[in-house]
């Protein structure tokens, strides 16, 4: 006990409680130096940079202060600061070896950030999960998916694979798969398309709407028709033009069929008669 | 309920507790009610409306209710009297006319053509001009605007074809009339097909037949190319007669010397 009492005393009487103390310091000043620093930068650049600019001008000012702060916090500890950074460095080869994937996933944010594919507030789809932006970091991207998920995708994975930036232009096409059938006038039910698409005014008038002849399908002719709307319209457009679609083409008397099989029923027992069988090649 | 004047559908309006005041303007039926710190506003829009024929306007008290209507919404206030305005203005975006059949301008002439604007309605409440709504009196249709559909302007289609004589023109209380001046100074053709119009840059002038009209738009083709320059006239149009203004641009900041050939006036040059 009284040995203790000895050692606290020591060590109170030396300069050490005084380096501990303002290295502490420094530790906290750094802290809140940091947070105010990237905090009055994103203010200042609000006007300037989007919110995926504004994000990185945060976590860059923050971090870097305080590495700053914390490297000088030990230098009053007394660490050397040379053979620290000659550890780090070995440590870094060892890291790396060990986390090549995380080191991958960091080489591909940056090639991500510098690529601005997309920004934080942009819809994406990646593979088959669709979603909005919520951040774009040194090793994932985050995702808030329409179900309200949230969704952490490696950006090793983003740049391997195919992503789409749905918000990306101001308009987008729709395109409306429809079949009629067989006996329908194909030049009417281009002009009641027509009709439909200029009286909906979501549906944009230039560029014009398109319509394609896709194939003589099996229970009917299929068609496409694509128009454009703006962004922020699209689903108002795709829910109300395929409602006026159907109304037009039912009070035109156009007919949409449905897949159709031609089934012959033999009355009589025992085996298909000679005329109902397929004559042979 | 009184209404300071009965020859034009806008105005300030007074209105009672509990009464409904109903407008019938073109394909638009308004109805707006007041109750004791409520606003109540109602709207829905005719389907169908033939651009190209003259329609007339009526306003009166009604006994429906604005929740009869396709569109309601209710505004809530603290103090609020029953003091109602109504004011047309032009769109928010600008709007893109075609002739009935494209036309060439030869080199060094120039062509007036008049194009009718469909017009949005502002409704503001109380002494402080509180904005309750901003609505389009006709939703005309989305357009693109622009060499391709990475570059452009999202604009709005006017239904109506531009025309060359103002006698073509019908009379509709709910558009106003957009004289539009082309020059082409270059040495080549200009096959006009469309036009697009600034519409967040004018002001609105009443006329006193009750028309209502904006400046001149004036678009220059310049020597040098296929760039255009757009100036908008400070004063209405002569052939408008004596005119009272009536409602400001909805973009002042704007700089009415343009150099835009390719976003605002396109021209098919293939």
């Amino acid at each position: 006990m009284s040995d203790l009492w000895t050692d606290i005393t020591v060590y109170l009487s030396s300069d050490k409680l005084w380096d501990t103390s303002r290295a502490l310091v420094l530790v906290v000043v750094g802290f809140v130096l940091a947070k105010a620093v990237s905090s009055l930068l994103v203010r200042v650049s609000k006007r300037r940079l989007d919110a995926h600019g504004q994000q990185l001008l945060q976590r860059g000012s923050y971090y870097l202060i305080l590495v700053v702060f914390l490297i000088s916090a030990l230098h009053e500890l007394g660490f050397n600061l040379s053979v620290l950074l000659g550890a780090a460095g070995i440590l870094t080869v060892a890291l790396g070896f060990a986390s090549q994937t995380s080191a991958s996933n960091l080489i591909s944010g940056l090639f991500l950030v510098a690529e601005r594919s997309f920004g934080v507030g942009d819809v994406i789809r990646v593979g088959t999960t669709t979603g909005e932006v919520l951040s774009i970091d040194l090793l994932s991207v985050k995702l808030r998916t329409f179900d309200n998920l949230f969704v952490r995708i490696p950006n090793e994975s983003l740049i391997k694979s195919e992503v789409t930036t749905v918000t990306r232009f101001p308009i987008r096409r729709l395109d409306i798969m429809i079949g009629v059938a067989y006996n329908e006038d194909l030049k009417k039910v281009q002009a009641v398309l027509d009709d439909v698409a200029d009286k909906n005014p979501l549906c944009l008038e230039e560029p014009k709407p398109l319509y394609i002849f896709m194939s003589f399908g099996e229970s009917s002719m299929d068609l496409q028709y694509s128009v454009w709307a703006k962004r922020e319209n699209f689903l108002d457009l795709k829910n109300s033009i395929h409602r006026e679609i159907k109304e037009a083409f039912d009070a035109n008397g156009i007919e949409i069929p449905f897949p159709q099989r031609t089934v012959h029923h033999i009355t009589h027992g025992g085996p298909i008669p000679h005329s109902e069988q397929h004559a042979p090649d | 309920m009184t209404a300071n004047n009965s020859d034009h559908w806008w105005g300030q309006f007074q209105l009672s507790e509990h009464s409904v005041l109903e407008w019938q303007l073109g394909p638009l039926t308004l109805r707006c009610r007041y109750l004791n710190g409520e606003w109540q506003i109602g709207y829905q829009r005719a389907r169908e409306d033939n651009d190209d024929q003259d329609s007339d306007w009526q306003r009166g008290p009604s006994d429906a209710p604005p929740d009869a209507l396709e569109h309601c919404a209710r505004y809530v206030f603290n103090h609020t009297n029953g003091q109602l305005h109504v004011m047309p203005q032009l769109p928010d975006r600008a709007l893109v006319s075609r002739p009935r059949q494209p036309f060439n301008l030869i080199a060094g002439e120039e062509v007036l053509v008049y194009v009718s604007a469909p017009l949005w309605l502002t409704l503001d409440v109380g002494e402080k001009h509180q904005r309750l709504d901003d609505l389009a009196i006709q939703r005309p249709s989305d357009t693109w605007f622009g060499p391709s559909t990475l570059e452009g302007e999202l604009c709005y289609a006017t239904r109506s074809h531009c025309r060359r004589s103002l006698d073509e023109l019908p009379r509709r209380p709910h558009r106003a009339i957009i004289p539009v001046l082309i020059r082409n100074h270059s040495d080549s053709l200009l096959p006009l097909e469309r036009v697009a119009i600034p519409a967040r840059s004018l002001p609105l002038y009443v006329a006193e037949d009750q028309r209502l009209w904006t400046p001149s738009v004036i678009l220059e083709r310049e020597r040098d190319g296929d760039m255009a320059a757009l100036r908008i006239d400070d004063k209405p149009p002569t052939e408008a007669g004596r005119c009272h203004p009536l409602a400001s641009p909805r973009d002042t900041s704007s700089s009415k010397l343009f150099r835009a050939f390719n976003t605002l006036f396109k021209a098919s040059t293939s």
